[in-house]
C-alpha cells in the first residue's frame, strides 16, 4: 500500500487525473477531424508563360531528386556534377537515394490522396516505363512543361525512343535524360568467338551447357530477354505489332515459349531455377559460373570492369539483328511545391556540357538523348572527343538497327505465359 | 568470567569459515555444471559466439577489399575505396541523421514506457488488460499497411514530416519499451519508495534519489531497444519522412540494390553495428546508481 503525503490536498491530484485524459482525446479528436476533412482534387500545377518566367520562380528552390541509388556513379554525377550546375543557377539540387522507384511514387500518391496539392516531398523523379504509365494513369505528373525547356531544342521531335516510352505517349509529362541499349555481355577469355544473332546465342547456349541464363520475370531484364526472342522467333521485330492484342499474342508467343522450353535444360542449373533479379545474373557472371549475360544498362560495365567487379575480359556482344533500346526521363509530379527549380534541373542536365560529361564512361557512361546529327560543329565534336570504353562500343555501334519497345501492355502478358509455361516446366 | 581475544586466531577462525558451509553462506551451487556437461558449456557457449559472429567476418573482409572476385578465399586487393565510396554516397550525413533520430526516439518512448509499465504492474489501471494489448498492437499490425494508411492521416493534418516520422517510431517503440520496463517493475519494492516518504522525502526527492537509480539499469536497457527502432527502420523514415531524413538504412538499402558496391555497403553496414554494440557494452557494464547518494 503506497502513502500518500497527508499533506497535499487530494483533490488536486484527481482533477489533473481527471483533465489528462479529456485534454488528450480533444487533442485525438481534433486530429482526425481536420484528417478526415481534405478535399482530393487533382493538381494542375502552376502556369508558366516563358522561360524567364520559370527562372525567376525557380530562383532559391531546392529540388528534392528521387532517384535509384544502387548505382555509386550516378550518384556521384548528380551530386559533383549535376548539382553544382544547378546551384550556379540558383537551384539547390538534393538527391534522396531509393531502393525503389515506386516508393516515390507510393509518396506522391499517398499526398495525393491526402490532398496535398501544392507541397509535396518529392520534386523530381527519374523515371521510365512501368513506373511513368502508372503515375500517368493517376494523374500524377506536371505536364506539358518540356516544350518551355530551351536545352528541348536539340533533341528530335520525332524519335521514336523519346515520343514514346514503353508505348506510352509522353505527351509533355517527362524530360528526356538518357538513353539506354539492351545489351548482351559475355566474357572473351572463355567464348573466343561469340555468336553474332540471337538465335546464335541460344544455339550456343545449348552448345556450352550450364553457362548461361537470364532473370526470372517479370524482373525488368528477363522480361526484356523474353521480348528479345520473342522479335527473334518471329523473324524480326517488323513482325511484331507494338499494339497488344490477344490474337497477336496467340499467334507469336508460342513459337517464343517453344523455344525457350527446349533451351531451359541447356541453362545453369538445368533450368530448374533461374536468377531472381538482373544484379544476380551480374553476380553469376562476376563469379564466373556463367560466360554470358545481359544488362538493360550497358553504361555501368566500363566501370565495373574497373573496379574489379567484373573480368577485364568482359566485352558487349554486338548482334546483327539489333537489340531494344529505350530512354528514361525525368518526371515532375504535379503536386511538387518547387516545380520551376525542378524543370531548371531538367533543362540543365539537357545540356550539351552535362550530356557530355555524363557520357564519359569515366564519369556515368549514360548514352546521350541529344540529336548528334543536329548538333553545332563544334558541341559534336565534344562527343567524338569522348574516350572510348575498351568494353563498351560507342552508342551508334551499339544502336545500330535498334528495336522499338513494345507497348506496355505487352509485358505482363509474356512474364505470365513465362512463369505458367517455363518457370512451372 | 574473562573472554581473552589472543586465544582467537584470526587467520584459523577463516580458514575453518570457508571450509564449514553455514546455512546461507555462499558456496559452490549446485546448479554449476562439472565435468563433461562444463565442457559442453563452453562448447556450446563458443559455438554460438561463433554463430554470431561469423557473419560479421565476410562484412569486415569486403569493407577492405578494392578487388574480390569469386574463386578468391580472401580479397585480392585490399583498400579504402568502400569508405571512401561510402562517405561520398553521404554515409557521413546519414550516420548523424540516424543517431540524433533513434536517440530522440528513446528519450521520448522511454520514460513514456516506464510510466505505462507502472502504471499497469500496479494493477491500478481499469480495462489493464486491453489497454495492454492497446499497447502493443503497433508490433501486431503489418508495418507498411499501417505506415501507408497512417501517413495520409499525418499529411493531412498537416505534421512536420520529420515530427510525423519521430511520432510513428516513437509508438513503435513503446510496446519494446513498456514490456521490458514491466519486467523491471514486477521484481521493483515499492517498500524503498515508502521507507524514504515515511522518512519525510518529498515525492519529487524520492523519485530522484531513490526511485530513478534503482530502475536505471532497466531503462539504460529499455532506451536501447527503442535506440534500435529507430536505428533500424528504413519504411517509416522513407515514407513518412518523404525524403527529409535520409538515414544510414536508407543509404544502405538503396546501395545494396546495386551491383559492384559490395564494399561500400559494407562499410555502410559495419557503421551501423557498431553504435549499437557500444550502447550494448555500456548496458552491461550498469549497475544500480547508488541510491540515496549525497552529492
Amino acid at each position: 500500500m503506497p502513502i500518500r503525503n497527508p499533506f497535499r490536498p487530494q483533490h488536486s491530484t484527481t482533477a489533473r487525473r481527471r483533465i489528462l485524459p479529456v485534454l488528450a482525446t480533444a487533442a485525438l479528436t481534433v486530429l482526425a477531424l481536420s484528417a478526415c476533412s481534405a478535399p482530393t482534387t487533382t493538381p494542375r500545377g502552376p502556369e508558366f508563360f516563358d522561360w524567364a518566367d520559370v527562372q525567376v520562380a525557380a530562383d532559391g528552390q531546392t529540388v528534392k531528386l528521387w532517384m535509384w541509388g544502387g548505382d555509386d556513379q550516378g550518384n556521384a554525377y548528380v551530386d559533383d556534377v549535376l548539382a553544382p550546375a544547378a546551384a550556379a543557377q540558383g537551384v539547390t539540387l538534393e538527391r534522396v537515394p531509393i531502393a525503389d522507384t515506386k516508393d516515390a511514387l507510393n509518396r506522391v500518391f499517398t499526398e495525393l490522396q491526402a490532398g496535398r496539392n501544392t507541397d509535396g516531398a518529392v520534386d523530381l523523379v527519374w523515371i521510365n516505363g512501368d513506373n511513368f504509365r502508372t503515375g500517368k494513369q493517376a494523374d500524377a505528373w506536371f505536364c506539358e512543361w518540356t516544350d518551355l525547356l530551351p536545352n528541348m531544342t536539340a533533341v528530335s521531335a520525332t524519335d521514336p525512343l523519346l515520343t514514346e516510352d514503353f508505348g506510352t505517349p509522353v505527351d509533355g509529362c517527362e524530360a528526356p535524360w538518357h538513353k539506354a541499349q539492351f545489351s548482351f555481355v559475355y566474357n572473351s577469355a572463355t567464348v573466343p568467338d561469340p555468336p553474332t544473332t540471337i538465335e546464335g546465342i541460344l544455339e550456343w547456349a545449348e552448345a556450352n551447357p550450364g553457362r548461361f541464363t537470364y532473370p526470372a520475370a517479370p524482373d525488368f531484364t528477363g522480361s526484356a530477354f523474353l521480348r528479345s526472342v520473342l522479335y527473334s522467333e518471329s523473324g524480326g521485330y517488323e513482325n511484331v505489332p507494338s499494339t497488344f492484342s490477344d490474337e497477336a499474342f496467340d499467334e507469336l508467343s508460342p513459337a517464343l515459349f517453344d523455344r525457350l522450353d527446349a533451351l531451359a535444360p541447356s541453362l545453369w542449373r538445368e533450368g530448374s531455377t533461374y536468377p531472381a533479379t538482373s544484379e544476380q545474373l551480374t553476380k553469376l557472371f562476376a563469379d564466373g559460373e556463367i560466360d554470358m549475360m545481359m544488362t538493360y544498362g550497358p553504361a555501368t560495365l566500363t566501370a565495373l570492369v574497373e573496379n574489379g567487379t567484373l573480368p577485364d575480359t568482359t566485352r558487349v556482344l554486338t548482334v546483327d539483328d539489333g537489340t531494344l533500346g529505350n530512354a528514361s526521363f525525368f518526371g515532375i509530379p504535379s503536386n511538387s511545391g518547387n516545380i520551376a527549380g525542378a524543370m531548371v534541373v531538367a533543362n540543365e542536365a539537357l545540356s550539351v556540357e552535362q550530356q557530355v560529361a555524363k557520357a564519359d564512361p569515366a564519369v556515368w557512361g549514360q548514352f546521350t538523348v541529344l540529336d548528334l546529327d543536329a548538333l553545332s560543329a563544334d558541341d559534336r565534336a565534344l562527343f567524338d572527343a569522348l574516350p572510348q570504353s575498351p568494353v563498351v562500343p560507342s552508342f551508334d555501334i551499339l544502336s545500330q538497327n535498334a528495336n522499338p519497345e513494345l507497348s506496355a501492355e505487352w509485358v505482363p502478358a509474356l512474364d505470365d505465359a513465362w512463369r505458367t509455361r517455363i518457370a512451372a516446366r | 568470567m574473562t573472554v581473552t581475544t589472543t586465544s582467537v586466531d584470526l587467520d584459523t577462525a577463516r580458514s575453518n569459515q570457508q571450509q564449514r558451509r553455514m546455512p546461507g553462506d555462499h558456496g559452490r551451487p549446485l546448479t554449476q555444471s562439472r565435468g563433461l556437461a562444463r565442457a559442453l558449456r563452453i562448447l556450446s557457449t563458443a559455438l554460438i559466439a561463433l554463430w554470431f559472429a561469423l557473419p560479421f567476418l565476410p562484412l569486415v573482409l569486403w569493407s577492405f577489399a578494392d578487388q574480390w572476385m569469386h574463386p578468391a578465399a580472401f580479397p585480392m586487393e585490399t583498400g579504402t575505396d568502400g569508405l571512401t565510396a561510402a562517405i561520398a554516397n553521404g554515409g557521413g550525413r546519414a550516420f548523424l541523421h540516424s543517431l540524433a533520430l533513434s536517440l530522440v526516439v528513446a528519450a521520448i518512448a522511454t520514460p513514456l514506457g516506464a510510466m505505462a509499465a507502472r502504471a499497469l504492474s500496479r494493477g491500478q489501471v481499469r480495462f489493464g488488460k486491453a489497454i495492454t494489448v492497446l499497447l502493443f498492437s503497433p508490433v501486431m499490425l503489418p508495418p507498411f499497411a499501417a505506415v501507408l494508411g497512417l501517413n495520409v492521416l499525418l499529411l493531412r493534418a498537416w505534421v512536420p514530416p520529420v515530427v510525423g516520422v519521430v511520432l510513428v517510431l516513437v509508438a513503435v517503440a513503446i510496446p519494446y519499451t513498456t514490456f521490458s520496463m514491466r519486467a523491471a517493475y514486477a521484481a521493483y519494492d515499492d517498500g524503498f519508495d515508502e521507507a524514504a516518504r515515511t522518512l519525510g522525502a518529498s515525492s519529487r526527492l524520492t523519485l530522484w534519489r531513490i526511485h530513478l537509480p534503482l530502475i536505471a539499469p532497466a531503462l539504460a536497457r529499455s532506451a536501447f531497444l527503442a535506440f534500435l527502432v529507430g536505428w533500424s527502420d528504413y519504411l517509416i523514415t522513407l515514407v513518412v519522412g518523404g525524403g527529409h531524413l535520409v538515414t544510414l538504412p536508407l543509404i544502405i538499402a538503396s546501395s545494396a540494390s546495386g551491383v559492384g558496391n559490395e564494399s561500400s555497403v559494407a562499410v555502410l553496414s559495419l557503421s551501423a553495428v557498431i553504435p549499437p554494440l557500444i550502447l550494448l557494452g555500456l548496458i552491461a557494464r550498469s549497475r544500480n546508481l547508488d541510491p540515496g547518494r549525497q552529492r
